[in-house]
């Protein structure tokens, strides 16, 4: 694939060439929604609201990183969801079971390859890491997404949630040290190579 | 640990310290067992999210021309076309109006010349006018006093039975006399009614059309026609643009 002539030729209003980029990053731009957001149906909202942002404002793309510009417009689309969400609380929606009952994890999302043992286990794990994702403030939330979920580098951080590179430092250090601590409650979930070490407190 | 410290493990875990600043830290690190514990940690933390499974987008997000609200190019002809629609349709019904307008405009002089009142207010003033004409008979009585003056004087010279015979002619004759006054100007406005409404009658059918309706039908059939292109080219567009 070729990006950078994909994205002149997006910019010129070829919708094809836009939609090549789209199934490209569809990936990471829903990810990083449904990390920011914590609910599927919502970050798939915010996704498509995304790359229709992104379409109409193409033409402001100056180069750079094409991801990092794209996690910028996914974090505007998510903020602008929570505003509405928030204007209009409705009830989440949890995954249920046949008899109605709540479940704890959502397995439907899991992948098929995996044994139920090693499903049961991902979902677990995965849960506790959404659930300390869930708990951190927004701002915080959003720069561990880009940073560590996305892997964007600092610099890109900064351009895509729209603040000083010293504030995106600041904040991605203390959103970890909140996440070690939330995480601590887990800590018989996780793999013995990954179980931080109790007792150790900031 | 204080805030500045952890700044500084969680970016030179990232690799984004200086290198001299990198230095003093792993010094730091080799002699402050709790700065590596931190690091640690946080080395632990940050390989845990990392590890957290990339889902699936649940549905493809590609766009179509709708949600971006492009719309197909049509033919450069297009706007002309729509242009003559636009047009036509207006002149179509201006010229009801027109013709309306210039269908008063030529009943109005007949009207006022044998009327003898305006076009619009003809159908008002000749009745008000028997009205007023009725009304001077019915004053009539109290008026000529020289009928009444004449019993009442040969009364005085004793001639009583003379006075009811002679009263009463003269009570009726007003009433006689203004039925005999008053119908023959009645029938006279009731007549030139008649005839002022059978002459604008006739002024209207036979007023000039201004816009004759040959040219409303062509007007029609062009705004038809241009309807009928503009769907074509659309169509045209929609197909070679999918």
């Amino acid at each position: 694939m070729n990006e950078q002539a994909l994205i002149q030729d997006a910019q010129g209003g070829n919708l094809d060439a836009f939609n090549t980029l789209v199934l490209h990053y569809q990936d990471n731009v829903f990810n990083a929604a449904l990390r920011i957001m914590g609910d599927e149906d919502l970050a798939a909202d915010a996704a498509q609201e995304a790359f229709i942002s992104a379409f109409k404002g193409i033409a402001s793309f100056r180069g750079g990183s094409f991801k990092g510009w794209l996690m910028r417009i996914v974090t505007n689309a998510c903020y602008d969801e929570l505003r509405r969400k928030k204007r209009r609380p409705t009830t989440p929606l949890e995954p249920e079971t046949d008899d109605g009952e709540e479940m704890d994890s959502p397995r439907w999302l899991a992948d098929p390859n995996m044994t139920p043992d090693q499903v049961a286990e991902a979902d677990e794990i995965e849960h506790a890491i959404q659930h300390c994702i869930d708990s951190l403030p927004l701002e915080f939330k959003t720069v561990v997404v880009m940073a560590d979920l996305q892997g964007l580098d600092y610099k890109e951080v900064s351009r895509a949630v729209r603040v000083p590179l010293g504030t995106i430092k600041s904040r991605l250090a203390r959103a970890r040290l909140r996440l070690r601590e939330c995480l601590q409650d887990f800590a018989e979930l996780l793999p013995a190579n990954y179980r931080l070490e109790e007792g150790m407190s900031a | 640990m204080n805030r500045r410290d952890s700044e500084l493990l969680s970016a030179y875990l990232d690799g984004e310290l200086k290198p001299s600043e990198s230095k003093r830290l792993e010094t730091r690190l080799k002699s402050d067992p709790e700065l590596a514990s931190v690091l640690d940690d946080l080395r632990a933390t940050r390989a845990l999210l990392r590890k957290l499974p990339s889902r699936k987008a649940p549905r493809n997000f590609t766009l179509t021309r709708k949600m971006v609200g492009q719309s197909p190019p049509l033919p450069r002809a297009y706007p002309i076309f729509r242009l003559a629609t636009v047009v036509a349709t207006l002149l179509f019904f201006f010229s009801f109006g027109i013709n309306s307008f210039g269908s008063q405009l030529a009943s109005q002089p007949l009207a006022y010349g044998i009327g003898g009142s305006g076009g619009g207010g003809d159908e008002t003033l000749p009745q008000e006018a028997p009205a007023m004409e009725s009304a001077a008979p019915a004053e009539e009585p109290l008026a000529p006093p020289a009928p009444t003056e004449e019993p009442a004087a040969s009364a005085a010279t004793g001639e009583a039975p003379s006075l009811d015979s002679a009263s009463a002619p003269t009570e009726v004759s007003p009433t006689e006399d203004s039925s005999r006054i008053v119908e023959p100007p009645a029938s006279k406005t009731g007549e030139a009614e008649n005839f002022a409404e059978g002459e604008q009658v006739q002024a209207q059918a036979e007023a000039p059309r201004v816009i004759s309706s040959t040219w409303q039908v062509i007007l029609v059939l062009i705004a038809l026609a241009g309807l009928l292109f503009m769907s074509l080219m659309r169509y045209f567009a929609v197909r070679r643009w999918k």
